[in-house]
């Protein structure tokens, strides 16, 4: 059925449809007169363009910004050296030039095979690095041939390099080629060839040291030449990296763990947190990683089992051994279960179920108060303690003094390490918590695992009389105010006692390194790495022997100066070290009477 | 079944091949002289989709009427389902992956919409037209897919869309007044959408209007553009003969940019002469749409044509500096599945529509 109006709606759509018609065609005819213009019209204009001359873009890269410690010092910038690059569209055969590039100079089998990859992937008039820093002899020889290689050229650039060789290098990283995925980063589009940090502070801040790419529209003639630039938009440098690492420091304390296998050290600034030290060994020289060849100086940095890549400071772990006893104590005092005046007497072991757990002092310390038992370091004063406080509220303070904590600091790969809880354990493990572990952890040991700098981070807030000093690695030109913990005032006081007659008290574990130009005060740590066996404690002397260096305590210290208004805290944990005060506190004396020399 | 397909328009089905395989030549040159990869997947689906194509217009029309709403839902569906990849995957992405088959709902929404459109004016009385709440629903069906396409963000498919509409409503019928009052609308609204544009599209829309402030970067692309169209002269280079390092600056010599290589090697006889297919074909579509004596059909055939017109002439005046660089493919010549899909079977549904064109009635069925 039609409707009654179909005629008319009919004759509406025609008239429409006849309109549209006529729109379309004028449309075209827009169109059509357009491209007769520039086809016909201005047709020789664009001919002479295109015959004669053709433009061409060059990506012009950026510059990497430079890194300084706190004084301006110098860490990472960049030097001239010479490049060479091919050209995929200058070329009839890549295959073919690059051989006879080899010729010249070798091109080892993988590279090549890369360099052909990649030329297939980017534009055709994109250039390709082929070898890199090449030395006067090789570009002399290069120069003279390089017009019967097609597609070659030699450019001056920039490398990256690190003044210091390894004293910072953990910290500082490397750069490198991006790999597959780093190459889809938001910030180097565009330059497939950029080297971009690949560790440490390199890494984390590759988005504000890469820059910003440029570009230069050049017009060549049919032969290759450069007529003229048509445009140019320079690159923009990318910024430079002021860190609160102070040089001197970082190498004096590099060269006094040098003379161990492995251990790190941790200085901070706590009125603002800024970190002045971060020393780790053993440690790799970034320059000989981007220089290539570098195969060998690779391999031999994996094959080493102390792993010199890892960054002792934050990615080792170390169970805390003594120097956790702050903690423990400040537990204790804040929650009413001791006080100045609480004893216990140490007899070298209590027993709990059917287990004995051991102090370091086989025939013990006698009666202990808090005050002697964290000066003489004693265990069963804790062990005893411990059980009242219970495993949750000492963890709880753990957490508050900095410990089981990733920093926001722009450090990669921070370890986070362990405060045991029961909450934890049944996470863990799906396991009830046993009493016994309690009393492992109140001296550091079980579960508890940290690494250097959150005990530094430890020791400012407890050297502070409790502010939350957080760990700054970057200069900051605004001062920086930590919030204080009231709640701990009275505790730490007690404990910051304690730990000046660590070092100062005669009976102190670490009295044999006290200071007199720069006294501080302090904590050992000695932790053990395996099971004492009943018969080498039975022994008498199993601490005295010569055991294999794999199987030896670590040894720790931390430590704050000067005594009255701290300004620094420190952490030293050389690996296999034998003993908190025999290692680890003399360094920790040095670092601290150098830094006190450097201030006046 | 036999006469169906005896008085199927072969006019049309020949223009879309000849335009097709002159794509597919193009297609062949941009690869330097090769099938691979581009004119061998070119000219394999061109056959596939004239099969599906015939095969839809050998349907009877009364389905393809019935369904029109369905077909439209499923594909605002499929649009919407992109958006959701889009902010829960990996990033913004205008494709999905669909029984093996990546495809772009966007250039698909575009033939539903003209079905939806079709149907909803066929099923209005001529009287009910002027009523401003029949405003209402078109209005809608237009709105829903403009505007999940512009959050993609595809600024030249959100224009051919809201192009689309226009078009289609003013064929329709809609009083002339109400398309003044929507331009007005539309003009106002322009500083405002320039703040939701994406830094990229900015970028195009100023250095179209001043190509030569940014000769660099994306005025680059249109001043190559226009080197290559200009070189060609009136005869072109000659096949295979384009100065390929220009093209090498194009990056969408496959798709978008087509044209030019074509213009370049084939010179303005060879860009007028596709040109004039384009308006052939588009012919065709309004011829079979007066025919038609149903309204269902009428539209249908209009916005199809419509369609291919607005795709046609944004290319072109894209490529030629007229409009600022959006991201249009032309039809049946640039590389890509999913708008030759759309296109051919839209050109289906019209070949239905002349099969169908003599029906008396067709009814709510």
């Amino acid at each position: 059925m039609f409707y009654s109006d179909d005629k008319k709606q009919y004759s509406v759509l025609n008239r429409r449809t006849f309109l549209l018609y006529l729109l379309k065609v004028s449309f075209f005819g827009i169109v059509g007169w357009r491209l007769y213009d520039i086809q016909i019209k201005n047709s020789e204009k664009y001919k002479t363009l295109s015959k004669n001359n053709q433009i061409d873009v060059e990506i012009i890269y950026p510059l990497r910004g430079k890194i300084y410690d706190i004084n301006n010092k110098i860490l990472a910038s960049n030097i001239k050296v010479f490049d060479v690059y091919i050209i995929p569209e200058n070329t009839k055969n890549i295959n073919k030039s690059l051989n006879e590039l080899n010729q010249i100079i070798k091109i080892n089998f993988s590279d090549r095979r890369k360099i052909i990859e990649l030329s297939k992937k980017v534009k055709k008039f994109e250039k390709i690095k082929v070898l890199e820093n090449i030395n006067w002899s090789e570009l002399e020889k290069i120069e003279a041939n390089k017009l019967n290689i097609e597609g070659i050229f030699i450019s001056q650039d920039y490398m990256r390099i690190y003044q210091h060789n390894n004293t910072v290098s953990h910290l500082i990283g490397y750069t490198n080629k991006p790999n597959r995925e780093e190459v889809e980063l938001p910030f180097i589009v565009n330059m497939p060839n950029l080297e971009i940090g690949k560790a440490g502070i390199e890494k984390s801040f590759n988005p504000n040291l890469i820059g910003k790419s440029g570009q230069r529209e050049i017009e060549v003639n049919s032969y290759g030449r450069v007529i003229r630039e048509i445009s140019r938009q320079d690159s923009q440098k990318g910024n430079d990296i002021h860190l609160t690492i102070d040089l001197r420091i970082q190498k004096y304390a590099l060269n006094l763990l040098k003379e161990h296998k492995a251990g790190s050290t941790v200085l901070m600034d706590i009125n603002n947190g800024n970190i002045l030290c971060m020393a780790s060994t053993p440690s790799y020289n970034p320059n000989k990683i981007i220089q290539k060849p570098n195969k060998e100086y690779w391999d031999s940095i994996l094959e080493n089992e102390l792993s010199p890549l890892t960054y002792r400071c934050t990615q080792g772990l170390y169970a805390p051994g003594s120097t956790f006893k702050m903690v423990v104590a400040i537990a204790g005092i804040v929650h009413g279960v001791i006080d100045t005046k609480t004893k216990h007497f140490c007899s070298g072991k209590i027993g709990l179920g059917d287990r004995l757990y051991h102090c370091w002092k086989n025939n013990g310390h006698g009666l202990m108060n808090v005050s002697d038992s964290i000066k003489e370091s004693c265990d069963v004063f804790f062990y005893e303690i411990s059980q009242n406080i219970g495993i949750d509220k000492i963890a709880k303070v753990a957490e508050d003094f900095g410990l089981g904590k990733i920093y926001d600091v722009p450090l990669p790969n921070q370890k986070k390490g362990i405060i045991p809880s029961r909450d934890w354990k049944k996470k863990k493990y799906d396991e009830s918590w046993y009493p016994g572990e309690t009393l492992i952890s109140a001296i550091g040991q079980g579960f508890v695992l940290t690494n250097p700098l959150q005990l530094a981070v430890m020791t400012s807030i407890i050297a502070s009389n409790g502010k939350n000093v957080k760990p700054n690695i970057i200069k900051q030109n605004t001062n920086i105010v930590f919030e204080k913990l009231e709640k701990y005032q009275n505790a730490i006081n007690i404990i910051k006692s304690s730990m000046f007659k660590v070092v100062n008290d005669n009976k102190g574990t670490a009295y044999n390194s006290r200071s007199e130009s720069a006294p501080f005060a302090g904590k050992t740590g000695t932790s053990q790495v395996r099971r004492i066996t009943v018969a080498e404690r039975e022994s008498e002397d199993f601490r005295k022997k010569e055991v294999e260096w794999k199987k030896r305590d670590h040894a720790l210290f931390v430590g704050y100066m000067p005594v009255e208004n701290p300004r620094y805290a420190v952490s030293v944990v050389i690996e296999h070290g034998g003993s908190g005060a025999s290692t680890a506190a003399p360094i920790a004396k040095e670092i601290f009477q150098f830094t006190k020399k450097l201030e006046t | 079944m036999l006469t169906k397909i005896q008085n199927l328009n072969y006019l049309l089905i020949f223009l879309v091949i000849l335009i097709s395989f002159i794509g597919a030549a193009g297609l062949y040159s941009a690869a330097g002289g090769s099938y691979s990869p581009w004119a061998s997947r070119h000219l394999i689906r061109l056959t596939f989709f004239i099969f599906l194509a015939v095969i839809l217009a050998l349907i009877n029309i009364k389905y393809i009427y019935q369904f029109a709403y369905v077909f439209f839902i499923l594909s605002l569906l499929l649009l919407l389902s992109v958006e959701l990849i889009g902010v829960f995957g990996k990033g913004a992405t205008r494709w999905i992956n669909l029984f093996g088959f990546s495809i772009q709902p966007s250039e698909l929404i575009k033939i539903t919409i003209i079905l939806a459109l079709a149907r909803f004016y066929h099923d209005l009385k001529f009287d009910e037209i002027k009523q401003i709440k029949n405003l209402f629903f078109p209005i809608l069906i237009l709105f829903l897919p403009f505007a999940l396409v512009v959050i993609q963000p595809d600024l030249g498919t959100a224009l051919s869309i809201a192009m689309l509409g226009i078009l289609i409503l003013f064929a329709s019928g809609i009083r002339i007044w109400k398309f003044v009052l929507g331009l007005f609308v539309l003009i106002l609204s322009i500083p405002l959408s320039l703040n939701y544009l994406q830094p990229y599209q900015k970028d195009r829309i100023f250095s179209f209007l001043n190509p030569e402030a940014d000769a660099l970067g994306r005025g680059y692309q249109l001043i190559q553009s226009k080197i290559a169209l200009g070189s060609g002269g009136l005869t072109g280079k000659g096949f295979l003969e384009g100065s390929q390092s220009y093209l090498q600056y194009l990056p969408e010599k496959q798709t978008d940019f087509i044209f030019t290589l074509i213009g370049e090697e084939f010179g303005f006889i060879g860009t007028m002469f596709i040109i004039l297919l384009f308006l052939l074909l588009i012919s065709v579509c309004f011829y079979i749409s007066i025919k038609s004596n149903h309204i269902f059909g009428r539209i249908l055939s209009i916005g199809v044509g419509s369609n291919l017109f607005i795709y046609v002439i944004m290319n072109i005046s894209m490529v030629s500096g007229l409009m600022p660089v959006v991201g249009i493919p032309l039809p049946l010549v640039s590389y890509g599945g999913s708008a030759m899909l759309a296109i051919i079977m839209s050109l289906g549904l019209v070949l239905n529509v002349e099969l169908n064109g003599n029906l008396k009635k067709l009814h709510n069925a």
